[in-house]
């Protein structure tokens, strides 16, 4: 997935910080120990994020435990864990299979081809255990290859692909939460979708892509028509958030949601700003 | 339920949101079935379990209700919905289910059959069957846009929905309705922008402002006349 969900730690107290971090290793080392050194390549923070709203909705057993990690190997790293570090680790693995499946069919990235090969045995046991969200992830994914290939303009239809296959993943069981996660987890995974197209957009023309922004670009106000769409997609996602009873971690969770999420965002326009002061220097 | 959501749950109504979810958490986890399987009063533990249960999920849609209830100041009938946006199986929003479109006054009457079959089409959340008979209609009116943004919003496309809310409010201003569901879809986005946890999507000048001092003017305008004032008479 791309990484877009993930905390803004300069404003997280340590403690938090700590434990956000040591959710994210949780999950580090259980895709390991599930997947291997190539289960371990999908790690995500979007996936850390699910496991946070899951434990603090459904407050499970957490073990907290600590282990040497290969990235840091002086020191012991913490780790918590739950029932939703597995659910986690299975669901990113099933998402990144079908994604680098996806792209190896669609572009022939050759990276696609050796990680989809890799991941490929793996995933049919978590496919087998999680058979409706497998589903949805396949049926999602097709149809947003079909919209890529007929070239929709429509930010809608894409970005909907992309919050289904989304919403789906967020519905841990089918309870009275189901229809407020549901609506959390679409307009989330619609806000995802679009966010990468606006990052991709410069290389996308570059190359002559795809990319649903591609006609919206050409107007005016495509900054502020972006960042209103954004700010839509995350005010939905937050209202139905704050419909949840969340209150263990809900410090870091309104964190990503309110501030984190915003990061890349923030420096993808960093950094266009300083592209614009060096033309105007060589000028 | 009869009881008083409030005193199920023993908070004061007037508790902030994070009151309530602490008081829902305290009271379920004591009445959580798990917690009490080897009570002689299990059964009892579960039907208070589900009581918290209902009556949070009441306190949560009554605000969420009367934070959109800005229509009408008390005449009540334009009241949006606790469950406007409510996600059913598939649907992805829910405009005004209790609200009927017919006999309302004239004013909106449905102009031929067509129309009257999106009416109803929306008001049994078939929002796919709404678009489809949009679709094939060649009329473009105010009331054409009015209805495909209800029926893009059941279906959770927002920014359609959005985009034909205004195009009908474009169309004839004067219409209270249509500003409503524009001010509707524009709601949650407003109150995003001004959330008190942080955020920094004001593009590194962190004010809450949108950065244009007349988009700000009409949003607190907009914002004043949710709540029944008004900041400038003029827009």
């Amino acid at each position: 997935m791309f990484g877009y969900v993930t905390a803004n730690e300069l404003e997280l107290k340590v403690k938090e910080f700590k434990k956000y971090k040591a959710y994210y290793c949780g999950l580090c080392q259980c895709l390991k120990n599930k997947y291997g050194v190539s289960g371990q390549m999908t790690l995500t923070y979007d996936m850390t994020f699910l496991i946070l709203l899951l434990t603090s909705l459904y407050e499970s057993e957490t073990k907290a435990n600590s282990f040497r990690c290969m990235i840091h190997p002086v020191k012991r790293t913490a780790v918590l864990q739950n029932e939703f570090t597995e659910y986690a680790a299975d669901m990113n693995l099933i998402l990144s299979y079908y994604h680098l499946k996806d792209d190896w069919e669609d572009e022939r990235k050759f990276f696609a081809l050796t990680g989809s090969t890799l991941l490929k045995r793996k995933v049919k046991m978590a496919v087998g255990q999680y058979p409706r969200q497998a589903a949805v992830i396949q049926r999602e994914l097709n149809q947003l290859s079909e919209f890529e290939k007929t070239k929709s303009d429509n930010l809608d239809e894409p970005a909907g692909c992309f919050g289904r296959l989304m919403e789906e993943l967020f519905v841990y069981k089918e309870d009275c939460w189901e229809e407020v996660l549901r609506r959390m987890g679409f307009y989330l995974g619609k806000f995802i979708y679009l966010m990468d197209a606006y990052e991709d957009l410069p290389e996308d023309m570059k190359k002559g892509n795809y990319n649903p922004l591609r006609k919206m670009s050409e107007n005016e106000c495509y900054e502020e028509s972006c960042k209103e769409i954004f700010c839509m997609m995350m005010g939905e996602c937050a209202a139905a958030f704050e419909k949840l009873p969340c209150v263990l971690d809900v410090d870091i969770l309104r964190n990503i949601l309110y501030d984190g999420i915003w990061k890349q965002y923030q420096k993808f326009q960093e950094k266009k700003s300083e592209e614009l002061t060096d033309d105007k220097k060589s000028i | 339920m009869t009881k008083n959501p409030y005193d199920v749950l023993k908070v004061s109504p007037n508790a902030s949101d994070d009151e309530i979810k602490r008081a829902y958490r305290e009271m379920s986890r004591k009445y959580h079935p798990d917690a009490n399987v080897n009570n002689p009063l299990a059964d009892l533990a579960e039907e208070k379990f589900k009581e918290i249960q209902e009556a949070y999920n009441i306190i949560m849609r009554e605000r969420e209700q009367s934070s959109y209830s800005y229509g009408g100041n008390g005449s009540g009938n334009n009241n949006y919905h606790s469950d406007s946006y409510n996600y059913g199986s598939g649907n992805y929003g829910d405009y005004q289910r209790n609200r009927s479109y017919q006999g309302n006054g004239g004013y909106d009457e449905p102009q031929n059959a067509q129309m009257q079959a999106v009416y109803n089409f929306i008001n049994n959340r078939r929002f796919q069957d709404a678009l489809n008979v949009l679709n094939r209609m060649s009329m473009r009116s105010a009331q054409w846009y009015y209805l495909s943004a209800m029926a893009n919003m059941g279906l959770g496309n927002n920014i359609l929905a959005k985009d034909h809310a205004g195009q009908a409010v474009n169309m004839e201003p004067n219409n209270m309705q249509y500003r409503q569901l524009l001010n509707q879809l524009s709601w949650n986005s407003q109150r995003y922008q001004s959330n008190p946890y942080g955020g920094n999507y004001a593009n590194g000048n962190n004010t809450c402002g949108t950065g244009n001092m007349c988009c700000d003017l009409w949003i607190l305008d907009t914002l004043c006349e949710c709540t029944g004032g008004d900041l400038c008479s003029c827009i």
